[in-house]
């Protein structure tokens, strides 16, 4: 698995360099299988948020940053941690583990009582498209691409759906693993 | 009534743009003469004389309008195969081409002279007769093959045509089946497109009904190919596409395959007019058709096969239809405004390019912010020992970028001007529609069009003006009758007025009608809920006046069909402020209602205090900042729980930030407090601690953050440090006027 | 809410003239595109009112929008109104074959979309 790291490492976004065509050269992984013209796989990014495993398709992130200290949002709710300023755009960035019940308490990155140092090295921030203006995420870790064929995947159990505006969309299954699949338009406040 | 030379040199810019691209797709169709024609080259300026004659038609500008009019006619019928495009047909086009610049040419100087016009109209009736040349014989190939139904009802004519031409040259018709992510698809549609035109032509591309899962979407592009299925695969083989062969290439039919004869006949006669077409009337532009009188055209047009090889003018001999010969031989103007130079002198810019340049202006103001300080600290001696000569001139040099980059910065926000115009004209064409539904008859009478402003706040204001000018209509005047009865004018005058003052643009928009009834507003507001007998006792007319803009408040007694369901003028107070303005309003009765709405210049650079509060830093545009004081705690006192601070003699509304937002407190003896003023409102705003003032560059917080409270947006302090800018229009209102927002929000 | 009126049509200026006389009926909000695609982005992110598309785009054609929005359980309640072409008797057909619930054709009076948005909002 070296591979997927070095190339994740490319989407990592760092400060004075512009990755932006990073996702238009669409090479991430190698071609698929001439057979595969019928059903293609698809692409999502997985990342860690507490213990569980989620799964984005690729197509909604933007790009990858590590994490800054935040700007807070006086009088907002608690689930926006802050502002980040990403080459003179303001984007919100959002706590998902609130918003998903993995946490009660906002990640401390935001602030004067800023201590990035609580969370994992691992940790970034997903800058996703979204038509009601893109945003961050906060993760725990970015753990890979990985390609999942839709017609293997599984509806999500409804104890995990809860209710008809869930934005886990489903469950896909690679051998022994689990991606939880997030619908980050319904993830977002 | 309006400023006209505004909009139409708005005409001017924009119909010279979409003439520049229907001039060189023009050429490029003439250059490729006896080739088969490119459908898209084809349909392309079908389009660009379809934008150019509604452009012409919203501009009142109706010579042009008909003359784009009749050559989208003729467009159109050749490109549905209507009518086949021969030379007279392409020459007719051109043609047009010096026709529009010279009536252009006369449009930006507001003049229509009888030769321009004359020569106009006669190219357009030459253009229709070309159109109505006669229709070739209908055949359906289509219903040959196993095209689905379904696909076959939700094609255009025009994609059905390009179907039937790619049957009829025996190609090969493909379904390709691509499925995309929905955020995404139109790149990913483009690269399969990409990799297809080469091969063929894709006739229509449709996106399949079926829900897809989750956020995808397949799309069936039908694709018209001479190219073998293993050519084609390989094409689209790294694609997540399928493909399905829908129709099989086959020998070209008789019936249809050979081209008419009688284009084949003409065609040696081809270079030879090109040549003499290119050589005499391009150069001296003088137009083509008119020396050649214009019936013969139709002629070569409308001659069918059975036409013998002949050459131009024997065709024209020979005219299948009588047609009337009353052309008005145009009398050709020699050099008549054929220059090759563009009418218009604008550029029209991406208004996201100037917002790239101008965050760029802000980081260069950040830099010089740091480099002052550093010539500063050299000049006083500083910490370093340095030559003093050294010292100066680090100094000197610092000055002198100082005023460029003060320079570049005003040159950047004063391309970023508009004038007023702009929308007041769309307004002006507004108003008379809504008056004549509300029944009333109106004056509607603007000044200040020229007046500029930032390009965003004109965006912004579109709306919120159209909605007070309607209210102004439907309340704010009385219908004809009523007006007679009581002693004026029939015809109501509505103003619409813009005047700068010094850093800021003051809109107006005045009626003459009843005014505002206060005795109905104050009942209105009580039954409402929105405020209590006691409380209007209190206020004075002003404020009275002023609960109009409460939400929820309408005092339309019947609800009409244009104020519809009451959307009311807290929407429109609530978009001005989002610009940081301030409306006002001043009635009297009887004779009328004034409403005023102030603006800055531009939102984009401003000065900036900077301030802390509880380890927070926020910004406090300075245009905003009366004046700073230092309080001791024990100078604030409390008027029915709120807290007030005396200044020169006079109670001022006092909050601390800290509070506001819901910070942890900071305990202090002392407080600075920013004292910050809109309109007659006052309200001191208390702050830990004051870091400085800069230059800034607000960046909204856009897209989910647009309605976070008391925050117009965010700029950079340098070392890469994001504050919050406070909207202090925002925070006054919340603080002075709590008891109106309590309920609504 | 306000009502959300979709305006597909790729002429600027028919477009802005249609935005703007529809928007003249309070509490309706027209969101623009002159684009087809544009317009497939937009429909799960809003639930529209209505439609009014014109049949001639670059992209996709109006025909297939409506196809698209008529077969989608998602959208086809949203009544659409069909922008035609003098003399596309054919085109004009197809739209409301499909279900385009209305016709308008070029060049038409602003009173007309007007009337017609009214009329499918139920605004009285």
């Amino acid at each position: 698995m070296p591979r997927f790291e070095e190339l994740l490492e490319d989407f990592f976004y760092r400060p004075e360099e512009d990755v932006g065509a990073l996702f238009d050269a669409g090479g991430i992984i190698e071609a698929p299988a001439a057979a595969a013209v019928e059903e293609s796989p698809e692409e999502y990014l997985a990342f860690r948020l507490a213990d569980e495993t989620y799964a984005v398709r690729i197509g909604v992130v933007r790009e990858i940053v590590k994490v800054p200290p935040l700007t807070e949002v006086p009088r907002s709710s608690a689930e926006l941690l802050g502002v980040i300023n990403l080459r003179g755009e303001v984007l919100p960035v959002y706590d998902l583990k609130l918003r998903l019940r993995l946490s009660t308490v906002p990640a401390p990155i935001a602030g004067p009582d800023a201590n990035l140092a609580a969370l994992p090295k691992s940790a970034r921030i997903l800058i996703v498209h979204d038509p009601e203006g893109d945003a961050g995420v906060l993760v725990d870790a970015v753990l890979e691409v990985v390609k999942l064929r839709p017609s293997t995947l599984e509806a999500p159990p409804r104890a995990v759906s809860g209710g008809d505006r869930s934005p886990i969309t489903g469950i896909g299954r690679r051998r022994e693993q689990l991606f939880i699949l997030l619908d980050l338009a319904q993830a977002l406040p | 009534m309006s400023t006209p030379s505004k909009g139409l040199s708005e005409f001017v810019a924009e119909a010279t743009e979409i003439l520049d691209t229907l001039a060189q797709d023009l050429l490029t169709l003439d250059e490729r003469r006896g080739e088969d024609v490119d459908p898209d080259l084809l349909n392309g300026i079908f389009r660009a004389a379809h934008s150019l004659k509604g452009l012409a038609g919203m501009f009142g500008q109706d010579r042009v309008a008909q003359l784009a009019h009749r050559s989208e006619d003729l467009l159109d019928r050749l490109r549905l195969g209507k009518v086949e495009l021969g030379p007279a047909a392409l020459d007719g086009l051109i043609a047009t081409i010096d026709v529009f610049q010279a009536l252009l040419a006369e449009s930006a100087r507001g003049e229509a002279s009888p030769e321009v016009t004359q020569r106009s109209q006669a190219l357009a009736d030459h253009l229709l007769r070309l159109a109505e040349g006669a229709p070739r014989a209908p055949e359906d190939p289509l219903a040959g093959i196993g095209l689905d139904p379904g696909v076959r009802a939700v094609l255009t004519e025009y994609e059905e045509h390009r179907l039937r031409e790619n049957l009829k040259k025996g190609l090969s018709l493909w379904k390709v089946r691509a499925a995309f992510d929905l955020s995404d698809f139109d790149q990913r549609l483009q690269e399969v497109n990409a990799k297809l035109k080469p091969l063929g032509e894709v006739i229509s591309t449709l996106p399949s009904a079926e829900p897809g899962a989750g956020t995808g979407i397949a799309f069936d592009l039908l694709f018209g190919t001479r190219r073998s299925e293993d050519e084609l695969r390989a094409a689209v083989a790294a694609m997540p596409v399928a493909l399905q062969r829908i129709a099989q290439a086959a020998p070209p039919s008789t019936a249809s395959a050979p081209p008419p004869q009688g284009e084949a006949a003409a065609a040696p006669a081809r270079p030879e007019r090109r040549k003499r077409k290119r050589g005499t009337s391009r150069a001296t532009g003088t137009p083509p058709i008119p020396e050649r009188s214009g019936p013969a055209e139709p002629a070569l047009e409308a001659a069918e096969p059975t036409l013998p090889a002949v050459d131009e003018e024997s065709a024209a001999l020979a005219p299948v239809t009588p047609l009337p010969t009353r052309t008005p031989p145009v009398t050709p103007k020699p050099e008549l405004d054929a220059s090759l130079r563009s009418l218009t002198q604008t550029v029209r810019v991406d208004i996201r390019r100037l917002d790239a340049l101008m965050n760029a202006v802000g980081e260069l103001l950040l830099t010089r912010a740091n480099l002052q300080r550093l010539a500063e600290t050299a000049r006083m001696g500083g910490v370093h020992a340095i030559s003093k000569l050294w010292a100066q001139e680090l100094h000197r040099e610092t000055r002198q970028l100082e005023r460029k980059l003060d320079e570049l910065q005003k040159g950047i926000l004063d391309v970023r001007m508009v004038p007023l115009g702009q929308v007041f004209d769309k307004l002006a064409r507004l108003v008379r529609r809504i008056a004549r539904s509300a029944g009333k008859e109106i004056d509607f009478v603007i000044t200040g069009g020229e007046v500029e402003l930032d390009k965003l706040i004109v965006e912004e204001l579109s709306d919120p003006l159209m909605h007070i000018i309607r209210n102004a209509i439907d309340h704010g005047v009385e219908p004809p009758e009523v007006r007679v009865q009581n002693g004026k004018p029939r015809r109501a005058t509505i103003a619409l007025r813009a005047l700068q003052q010094g850093n800021h643009v003051v809109i107006e928009i005045q009626d003459d009608g009843p005014g505002i009834d206060l005795a109905r507003v104050r009942e209105v507001a009580i039954a409402r809920g929105l405020i209590t007998a006691v409380q209007a006792d209190e206020m004075s007319v002003r404020e009275l006046q002023n609960l109009i803009f409460l939400p929820g408040f309408s005092t339309a007694r019947s609800v009409s069909q244009l104020s519809g369901r009451g959307v009311g003028l807290d929407v429109v107070k609530t978009n001005i402020a989002n610009l940081s303005g301030i409306i006002d309003l001043h009635s009297t009765p009887g004779q009328g209602t004034l409403l005023s709405i102030t603006l800055p210049l531009t939102l984009a650079i401003i000065r900036a205090l900077v301030v802390s509060v509880s380890g927070r830093t926020y910004a406090v545009p300075l245009n905003s900042v009366l004046e700073i004081l230092s309080v001791e705690s024990s100078e604030i006192r409390t008027i029915e729980r709120r807290e007030v601070v005396t200044l020169r003699g006079q109670t001022l509304p006092f909050v601390r930030l800290c509070r506001l937002f819901g910070l942890p407190e900071v305990p202090l003896k002392r407080h600075y407090v920013v004292v910050v003023g809109l309109a007659q409102e006052r309200l001191g705003i208390a702050v830990d601690e004051l870091v400085g003032q800069q230059d800034i560059v607000t960046k909204p917080l856009g897209g989910r953050l647009q309605h976070v409270r008391g925050i117009s947006g965010a700029t950079d302090l340098g070392n890469r440090r994001t504050v919050l800018v406070l909207d202090v229009g925002a925070l006054v209102e919340e603080v002075l006027a709590p008891e109106r927002r309590a309920d609504f929000i | 809410m306000p009502w959300k009126v979709l305006i597909v049509e790729d002429s600027r200026a028919s477009r802005e003239l249609i935005a703007a006389t529809i928007e003249a009926i309070d509490g309706v909000r027209a969101f623009c595109t002159g684009s087809g695609f544009e317009a497939l982005k937009l429909l799960p992110r809003h639930r529209f009112d209505l439609i009014i598309t014109d049949i001639n785009m670059p992209d996709i054609n109006g025909l297939e929008l409506i196809n698209f929005v008529k077969k989608n359980p998602n959208y086809r309640d949203t009544p659409l109104i069909v922008i035609t072409t003098e003399g596309r008797e054919q085109d004009r057909q197809k739209g409301l074959a499909l279900g385009a619930a209305e016709y308008l054709i070029k060049p038409f009076e602003p009173e007309q979309i007007a009337e017609l948005t009214r009329r499918y909002l139920r605004i009285a």
